[in-house]
């Protein structure tokens, strides 16, 4: 339950960002300018909410920082409108799911963004929809 | 001479019937069957897919590779050197236009008729109409996706469009580069197999030296697919601004 900020090297991390949510968080607009692809941040907490929208679908997660105070992750995922052809819907993921996200961190400074982020349950189990093509 | 008259009248009237008929015949049958060959009009109906299964994703590098480039003028640079991306229209659900609009990796449904074409995005929702009618567009039909008139020729759709209105990221989503109300962008719509084909050029003497233009393809959606609401929702869309560095303070 703690969260942990290194540099790495991000290949691997997108790679399975791209497995896990079926592509970049979005088309709507580049990843670079809002999260940095040269690190990689983990977040294993409680979903607080899931927001299953266009242009981008957000989840919401609260999760002990390094020092132990509460954060409040916002990850950002991909249109529910490409969600949904992999048979995402509001339910696949819901408030109180307890759920690890491992992506690339937000630009500015003093926010706690994610985006690319590999979904899996704690135990490392993928989460999945229902329904994949 | 009366004989001659009655037959010669009796002809006239032999040629307005067939007239007539032609006519009914032209209006009742569905446009894929009112060209003189399958070649002259092709069929471009059916939903589509511009997804990554038919073509790379968008980005600052796609559709616009260093091949293809535009050639930006002064005026051009100037605005991009200054855009910041948080002032985005699209942050604020504001939907992208030609030519980035057909590039955008989302299903589109295509629908003809005699006298016009309708291009219907899922992104954002949007709809174009390509009139094959001849009207022209009158200074009071400036818009957003401007104005677009078309015809069929030899086995392509060709679209010619223009009206539109400023728009700061009016060229592509990526590289903060704006269109002008002269921009005129060129369609040509065809098909290879079960593929969609079109060549988008784009033309702005605001902000461009030359015309640009690039080739892209869709695949058929799969069968039975409709094109879902997009129902853009504006906290949605402008919630990653808060992760940018900001460019001014």
């Amino acid at each position: 339950m703690k969260v942990m900020l290194w540099v790495a090297a991000t290949a691997v991390v997108v790679t399975a960002a791209i497995v896990t949510m079926g592509g970049p968080a979005s088309a709507h607009h580049a990843s670079g300018p809002f999260y940095d692809n040269t690190k990689s941040v983990e977040a294993l907490g409680t979903v607080t909410r899931f927001v299953f929208r266009n242009p981008h679908s957000f989840l919401y997660v609260d999760a002990p920082g390094e020092n132990g105070e509460m954060v409040a992750w916002e990850i950002e995922m991909g249109a529910s409108v490409m969600m949904s052809r992999r048979g995402w819907t509001p339910e696949t993921i819901q408030a109180g799911d307890q759920i690890k996200v491992v992506g690339q961190p937000s630009r500015a400074p003093g926010t706690f963004g994610m985006c690319c982020a590999e979904l899996t349950q704690p135990d490392g189990t993928p989460i999945r929809p229902a329904r994949g093509d | 001479m009366q004989e001659t008259t009655s037959r010669t009248r009796w002809r006239g009237w032999v040629r307005v019937a067939a007239g007539a008929a032609l006519l009914g015949l032209t209006v009742a049958l569905p446009a894929s069957a009112q060209s003189d060959s399958t070649d002259a009009q092709p069929d471009l109906a059916g939903v589509w897919d511009g997804g990554p299964r038919a073509r790379p994703v968008n980005g600052p590098n796609m559709p616009w590779t260093p091949d293809n480039f535009p050639v930006l003028n002064e005026r051009a640079l100037a605005y991009q050197h200054a855009f910041d991306e948080a002032l985005a229209p699209k942050y604020d659900c504001v939907p992208s236009t030609p030519p980035a609009l057909q590039y955008d990796p989302y299903m589109m449904e295509v629908v003809q008729w005699p006298d016009r074409v309708m291009f219907r995005y899922e992104k954002d929702d949007q709809v174009r109409t390509v009139w094959l009618d001849g009207r022209k567009p009158t200074p009071q039909d400036y818009s957003v996706q401007g104005v677009s008139v078309g015809h069929y020729d030899s086995g392509a759709l060709h679209v010619v469009t223009t009206h539109f209105t400023f728009d700061i990221t009016g060229f592509d989503d990526y590289n903060g580069i704006p269109s002008s109300q002269l921009k005129k962008v060129i369609e040509r719509y065809w098909r290879e197999g079960e593929e969609l084909k079109a060549t988008v050029t784009v033309e702005d003497p605001m902000f461009l030296r030359e015309q640009a233009s690039y080739t892209t393809q869709w695949l058929p959606a799969s069968d039975g697919y409709k094109l879902q609401a997009y129902d853009c929702d504006p906290e949605a869309a402008r919630r990653p601004v808060k992760f940018l560095v900001p460019k001014y303070r």
